[in-house]
């Protein structure tokens, strides 16, 4: 039982620490847990990263990756990147190039995993649509082989890197007779095809996501990842790398931080927050469960490490988790602030003057809600491990 | 980071399992709670023979040379069965407070026979009015001719009528508002002037209030430095918190486990009670909790072994693991519906213990008090 980092392993939280210093700059950090790749300033900064050879850590030399001694890299990095509020590494790697390196052809391999690893190309992931939400296997969204190609017809909701990827990452239904779960396939899709059309959702904190319309898209048949209707297989398997690679309780602990040092120098009615014994018991409440999620995320990461473990019921409570703490967090955080806590931002994303942190709190309460939601979100979490940890029958 | 116990761990935790099972049976449990000692001391020699009472001492009085790792693997088998029994007080705290601060007679004398299972030590620390710590202790020794004079009232002390000896933590110097001027006693428990008044406990377990009439106490009676207990103490308290943590993990996970299993057969409108989300989401959250705690117990433990700062990873250690087993206790019983609150069905016993322990050594409360002082006030 060893719950610390090796020396190598510290050693590289150092430099990557002293990276992000260096290359860090106010356009960089965004409010989207894990930062999107949206403006050129974020991709640079990946690029950079890539050029350090830091996206590629543990991925085989064959696609342009680079041996590691280090089972815990791209943990201590993504941590890292997550307390500066810097872009993870997490999306693209997680999601596609382990599902593409499991289960793609050599040529999808040989065609993507390398651009991927130097930061060439953006993707989106492109599964929920309006009626497939929690319900995820019910996606709709039509493929069709006509020769050697598949013709796309339907709509995908909530792909929040549409307007700039360059690819996406889509579910789509290829069997429409078999039951939901084994008639669907995953392919990817350029996104400068003919027939796309992408709309704008604005999120509560004014973040953006997208509706993507798909009319008569055509995408060679080859750019079909791994067998025919076994989509679901592969996707709920890289569910499992976004919420592990996404959901890290790096932020909270960075949110929980700065709150604690806010409280200790902030006076009301003459006395410090800090000694105001209901703010104290708060305080060490959310410590613990903050630490709870740390040691879920711990586990988490202990058994991803694994070789040829997928750790799908550790991401789940990892997930679970990381929404409940975000939610109690943040809502107890707008308690202590009182009034100042609901001085928020105007359109512009700019706090009004008298907004304590920025306005920030406020934020992380509407965000978290969303966590609540997102990428299979607390509920969903619970249904994956009552079901597939605990053996409770489905209703 | 490596979250794997080693063959060694795994090789204690099967055979604590399998020995428990056979001879920790519920019935046991419930024989245990009306009968005189509140434990059996047939068990507590198998107990010995197997080497458990010696896990933490060095092997030059007969111990193993074990780490709070190992005590944790321990705890979770005894709390897997509600085993009742003065490990706590007896090996973890009195014998780790000797082992830590006694001088070489002491832990010659001593040692040995709580590891032969010979001689039991209550632990007197806590008093009304005052939180599990070495605050709010208003028992005082004040010196005389040859040794000192006890006065002042324990309470929560365990197996207290059983014991050989009481470990008294009382103020030689210093107020009671301060862990200054502390120091340990290790006084004969048939001393005149020692008076035990018997708990009625939610856990039935046997508990005591002792008080201490100008008892005298010869001076090789004190354990380690006058004034200056606190600071070798601290440790060894905080070790049996954790213990307690591990225990209640495995008390945890068995009371889940059995609402679990319940939950698969018991039909109500046609169908398992167990498919329902309302359940389903009940026990998913309390298991991940189970698992956050057994972490945390863990993690805690690894500082302790180490050395590492630990005073708040323990205190959050326990206000967690105290809040799960209270939570998974009244979870449990509230699957299995009517049923969970009647007396001859297990869950009541965990019923009252979940509450039980998570007041017991630190309330939830108190450790919170602990974790704000930390993170707070430098």
């Amino acid at each position: 039982m060893n719950f610390a980092f090796t020396k190598e392993e510290e050693a590289f939280r150092a430099e990557v620490r002293e990276f992000i210093s260096g290359a860090m700059t106010d356009e960089i950090p965004s409010r989207w847990l894990g930062g999107l790749l949206d403006t050129p300033a974020r991709q640079d900064f990946v690029t950079k990263m890539a050029d350090k050879g830091w996206l590629s850590i543990g991925f085989p030399e064959k696609y342009g990756g680079t041996e590691s001694t280090m089972p815990l890299a791209q943990y201590v990095l993504n941590e890292e990147l997550h307390m500066a509020q810097a872009p993870i590494v997490g999306k693209n790697l997680g999601v596609v190039v382990n599902t593409l390196l499991h289960q793609g052809s050599e040529e999808l391999k040989q065609e993507f995993v390398p651009r991927i690893l130097r930061n060439e190309i953006q993707w989106a992931l492109a599964y929920t649509e309006p009626d497939a939400g929690s319900d995820l296997a019910n996606m709709q969204c039509r493929a069709v082989l006509d020769g050697d190609e598949y013709v796309i017809n339907g709509q995908k909701r909530f792909i929040t890197s549409a307007h700039f990827a360059d690819y996406m990452w889509t579910g789509v239904r290829t069997d429409p007779d078999a039951p939901k779960h084994k008639g669907i396939s995953l392919l990817i899709i350029d996104m400068d095809s003919p027939g796309i059309t992408i709309t704008p959702i604005w999120t509560i904190i004014g973040e953006r996501t997208n509706d993507v319309f798909l009319d008569n898209v055509r995408v060679p048949k080859e750019r079909l990842v791994g067998e025919e209707n076994k989509g679901w297989q592969y996707i709920t398997e890289a569910l499992t790398y976004e919420r592990f690679a996404m959901t890290s309780i790096a932020p909270t602990v960075r949110k929980f931080q700065r709150f604690v040092d806010f409280v200790k120098e902030t006076e009301v009615d003459g006395k410090r927050l800090a000694d105001d014994p209901v703010v104290r018991r708060k305080i060490a409440r959310l410590s613990v469960l903050v630490e709870i999620g740390r040691m879920l995320d711990f586990r988490c990461v202990a058994m991803a490490v694994k070789p040829d473990y997928v750790p799908y019921i550790e991401a789940a409570m990892n997930k679970m988790w990381g929404g409940i703490v975000e939610t109690e967090m943040s809502d107890q955080f707008l308690d202590i602030l009182g009034p100042h806590g609901y001085l928020w931002k105007d359109r512009e994303a700019n706090a009004s003057e008298d907004a304590l942190l920025d306005g920030d709190v406020a934020d992380d309460y509407l965000w978290a809600g969303h966590q609540r939601v997102a990428a299979a979100g607390v509920d969903i979490s619970k249904n994956i491990i009552a079901r597939r940890y605990l053996n409770l029958p489905s209703s | 980071m490596d979250m794997e116990f080693t063959e060694e761990q795994r090789q204690l935790m099967n055979t604590a399992r399998s020995f428990l099972e056979k001879e920790c049976p519920s019935a046991l449990v419930r024989e245990l709670e009306t009968s005189d000692l509140g434990f059996s001391p047939g068990l507590w020699r198998k107990m010995a023979n197997l080497g458990w009472l010696g896990l933490p001492f060095p092997d030059e009085y007969g111990g193993y040379d074990l780490g709070v790792i190992d005590l944790v693997v321990l705890g979770k088998e005894l709390g897997r069965v509600l085993c009742p029994s003065p490990y706590i007080p007896t090996v973890v705290l009195a014998g780790g407070a000797i082992a830590a601060a006694g001088s070489e007679e002491q832990k010659k004398t001593h040692l040995p026979r709580i590891i032969s299972g010979e001689e039991l030590i209550a632990f007197a620390l806590q008093e009304s009015g005052g939180s599990y710590s070495g605050r709010g202790i208003k028992t005082t020794a004040t010196e005389t001719d040859g040794g000192y004079v006890l006065s002042g009232t324990k309470m929560f002390v365990e197996f207290a009528e059983a014991a050989d000896r009481l470990l008294v933590v009382a103020h030689t110097s210093g107020d009671a508002d301060s862990t200054d001027g502390l120091t340990m006693f290790l006084l004969d428990a048939k001393s005149a002037g020692v008076k035990l008044t018997p708990l009625s406990t939610l856990a039935r377990d046997r508990q005591y209030r002792v008080d201490l009439t100008d008892v005298k106490v010869p001076g090789d009676d004190i354990l380690g430095p006058v004034d200056g207990a606190w600071p070798l103490l601290e440790k060894t308290v905080h070790t049996g918190v954790v213990t307690l943590c591990a225990y209640m993990v495995g008390a945890s996970e068995t009371i889940h486990h059995m609402a679990n299993e319940f939950a698969k057969e018991r039909i109500q409108f046609g169908r398992p009670i167990g498919s329902f989300q309302a359940i389903q989401h009940y026990l998913a959250q309390t298991i991940t909790e189970i698992i956050g705690a057994d972490t945390l117990t863990i993690y805690a433990a690894w500082a302790l072994d180490n050395d590492l700062p630990h005073r708040t990873i323990v205190a959050k250690a326990k206000s967690f693991t105290g809040d799960t087993f209270k939570q998974a206790s009244s979870i449990g019983a509230q699957i299995h519906g009517g049923l969970g609150y009647n007396e001859e069905v297990d869950t009541t016993l965990f019923l009252r213990r979940g509450k039980q322990y998570q007041l017991s050594m630190g309330d939830s409360g108190h450790w919170e008090d602990v974790i704000a002082e930390e993170l707070l006030d430098n």
